[in-house]
């Protein structure tokens, strides 16, 4: 199986502070891959290097085959790259429906011209785009409330908006920073499955950083292990518990004996 | 009577130019959130372009100066006169918009509006000096001579239409895709970047579209008046087009449309006519210049959306396919949001 992604001796300072210190790893096409570490390893920095957010002072990134090291943030998404941010982003001054149909590149009337004068053409084009934006909406459990403005939103709703948002984008490959973090229990394993539910329909390969290990261990096929900046391991699930450094760092006894037993 | 006839006719004018600035900061501020802070520049450069096409070559022995004097029909100098200014618009882009963010685009432009100003007033070869333009060729001569409160009426229904004419642009703009790109930019751009937009390019097209259409209303100002000097165009003039905004509304092209007419035309120009006091000559545009402020404040106060703000998106929709929540337990999530959220 080919690589989706491929990270490659990545090196990220912020002033003195290595944040990202030779990390190296791939995700497998298809696949759904956790990327773990305790609080500061440097992974929302790694999730904002491969979306070109953060530059990397050495070392290369590929996506798809293509080295997409010194691409603008916009041409990596539009190879197919969307991210997700930790802590929300939503386009607070529009309804969380607008807040979808923004992200879909190719309208037609994104040109001033069509924009103006064929405005018919993007209309129609437009309500297909609200027709699948409810739909992903409804998944999320969001549809009610489509035409509320974003800012109005919970802290955890507007979780969901923002994983809306990027599958509204039909990415090729969706890298997600923490989507779960302050979403109920009952919901994580919903979004859980529907992320799941997602990468088996469509086949669209994920990078999950999460801290939720019972969600990893549902949805993950791999996960690999990030610890001050470095990558410590890559595995299966099972396959860290057993090992030392991993659970060291990061997994602690209480973890093991709760997940893993 | 006629003299009525005349004044009410130059009040309809100045709120129908005023409106056209205005909806064009709207859509650089109001939609792509660029804080264009001299917007009075892009009036002025309109308005002398105009000129200076439209005008015969500039007669030394009158100590006139200025640059073309190219002598074109009015119809074509208005043209030149509106790309001038969303020439500049770009240049101007160019320099503010590639790197920097708000803040200190806007110091960029303030910054780029006064350098111009001084310009055009220090170097009296360009649009001759502190002293401006006069006698500028106007649109049907003629009836301007002869007749001039017909000659108003005349411009009450040109520059109407033209208003109307640019209303429409922008509420077309508005609704479209282009218009939600700039609104989501305005609201996060990182964000609209890393989905893909190229947001250097949509911003730029805001900042043009913006600067051409507040050239339009520059090239209507000038053809009625006849002439236009830097007094005309101080940094003061920008602060009345952002405070009509402001108070009407951002984001919102009626409220773009009501702030003029209480801006520009009630306080503005219903403030020039207290009676001047002969010792201190000052006092009325000071006086004027408090009201608009006091207005201002009051307005991001109370009311800091405008009094007309922003309106919701409204779509279009069919009933919601349930074919998701068949399938993914979509419905369920929602019946948990409804309990646990
Ligand atoms: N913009 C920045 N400027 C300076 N330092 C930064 C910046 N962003 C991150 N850092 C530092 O880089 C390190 C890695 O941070 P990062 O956010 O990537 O961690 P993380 O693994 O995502 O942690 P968490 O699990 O808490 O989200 C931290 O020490 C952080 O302080
Ligand atoms: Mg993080």
């Amino acid at each position: 199986m080919s690589n989706v992604l491929e990270v490659n001796d990545v090196h990220v300072a912020f002033g003195g502070l290595k944040a990202i210190d030779g990390c190296s790893f791939t995700v497998e096409k298809g696949t759904i891959t956790a990327l773990i570490g305790p609080n500061g390893a440097g992974k929302s920095t790694m999730v904002g290097s491969i979306a070109g957010a953060v530059s990397i002072s050495s070392g290369s990134i590929t996506f798809d085959g293509n080295n997409i090291s010194s691409l603008p943030t916009y041409k990596r998404a539009q190879e197919g790259l969307i991210r997700t941010y930790q802590i929300s982003r939503e386009f607070g001054g529009m309804s969380v429906l607008e807040n979808l149909l923004v992200v879909r590149l190719g309208q037609s009337g994104e040109s001033l011209i069509n924009a103006v004068f064929r405005p018919k053409k993007s209309k129609a084009e437009t309500n297909e785009l609200v027709a699948e934006a409810n739909d992903i909406l409804n998944t999320f459990g969001l549809y009610r409330l489509r035409n509320e403005y974003a800012s109005n939103l919970s802290g955890g709703q507007k979780r969901l908006l923002e994983l809306s948002r990027a599958v509204m984008a039909k990415p090729k490959m969706l890298l997600l920073d923490e989507p779960m973090a302050g979403v109920t229990p009952a919901l994580i394993e919903i979004l859980g499955e529907h992320l799941l539910e997602l990468n088996r329909s469509t086949g669209m390969s994920m990078l999950l950083v999460e801290h939720n290990l019972e969600v990893v261990d549902k949805i993950c096929s791999r996960v690999v292990v990030m610890a001050v900046g470095k990558r410590l391991a890559e595995g299966t699930l099972g396959e860290l518990r057993q090992n030392r450094d991993v659970v060291e760092a990061y997994l602690g006894g209480e973890v093991h004996e709760r997940v893993g037993g | 009577m006629s003299v009525i006839l005349g004044y009410v006719a130059t009040i309809l004018v100045t709120f129908f130019t005023y409106n056209i600035f205005t909806l064009g900061l709207n859509i650089q501020f109001g939609y792509a959130g660029i804080l264009n802070f001299t917007v009075i520049t892009f009036m002025a450069m309109g308005a002398y372009f105009y000129a200076v096409f439209v005008m015969p070559p500039a007669n030394a022995s009158n100590q006139v100066f200025y640059i073309l004097g190219l002598h074109w029909p009015w119809p074509l100098a208005s043209i030149a006169g509106v790309v001038a200014s969303g020439a500049l618009g770009y240049l101007i882009g160019l320099i503010a918009l590639k790197r920097l963010r708000s803040d200190y685009l806007a110091i960029v432009t303030l910054a780029t509006g006064t350098l111009l100003y001084g310009l055009s007033g220090d170097n009296n070869k360009l649009f001759d000096g502190w002293a401006g333009l006069f006698a500028v060729n106007q649109p049907f001569q003629s009836v301007a001579n002869n007749n001039p409160n017909t000659f108003s009426w005349i411009f009450v229904v040109i520059s109407g239409l033209v208003m109307l004419a640019v209303w429409w642009f922008a509420n077309q703009l508005y609704s479209s895709p282009l218009g939600r790109s700039m609104r989501a930019i305005r609201e996060d751009q990182d964000v609209v970047d890393a989905f893909g937009k190229n947001t250097f390019k949509v911003r730029m097209l805001a900042m043009v579209i913006g600067s051409t259409i507040v050239g339009i209303g520059g090239v209507l100002t000038i053809q009625y008046i006849g002439a236009l000097s830097p007094a005309g165009w101080t940094t003061g003039e920008t602060f009345v087009v952002w405070a009509a905004l402001l108070v009407g509304g951002r984001g919102n092209n009626i409220g773009a449309m009501l702030g003029s007419l209480l801006v520009a035309v009630v306080f503005n120009e219903g403030t020039r006519y207290i009676p001047q006091v002969a010792s201190n000559p000052n006092l009325v545009p000071d006086l004027r210049n408090i009201i608009i402020g006091s207005l201002v404040i009051l307005s991001i106060w109370f009311r800091p959306q405008g009094v007309l703000p922003e309106k919701k998106a409204k779509f279009f929709e069919l009933p919601l396919k349930d074919k998701y929540a068949q399938t993914f337990g979509g419905s369920k999530a929602d019946q948990d949001l409804v309990v646990e959220v």
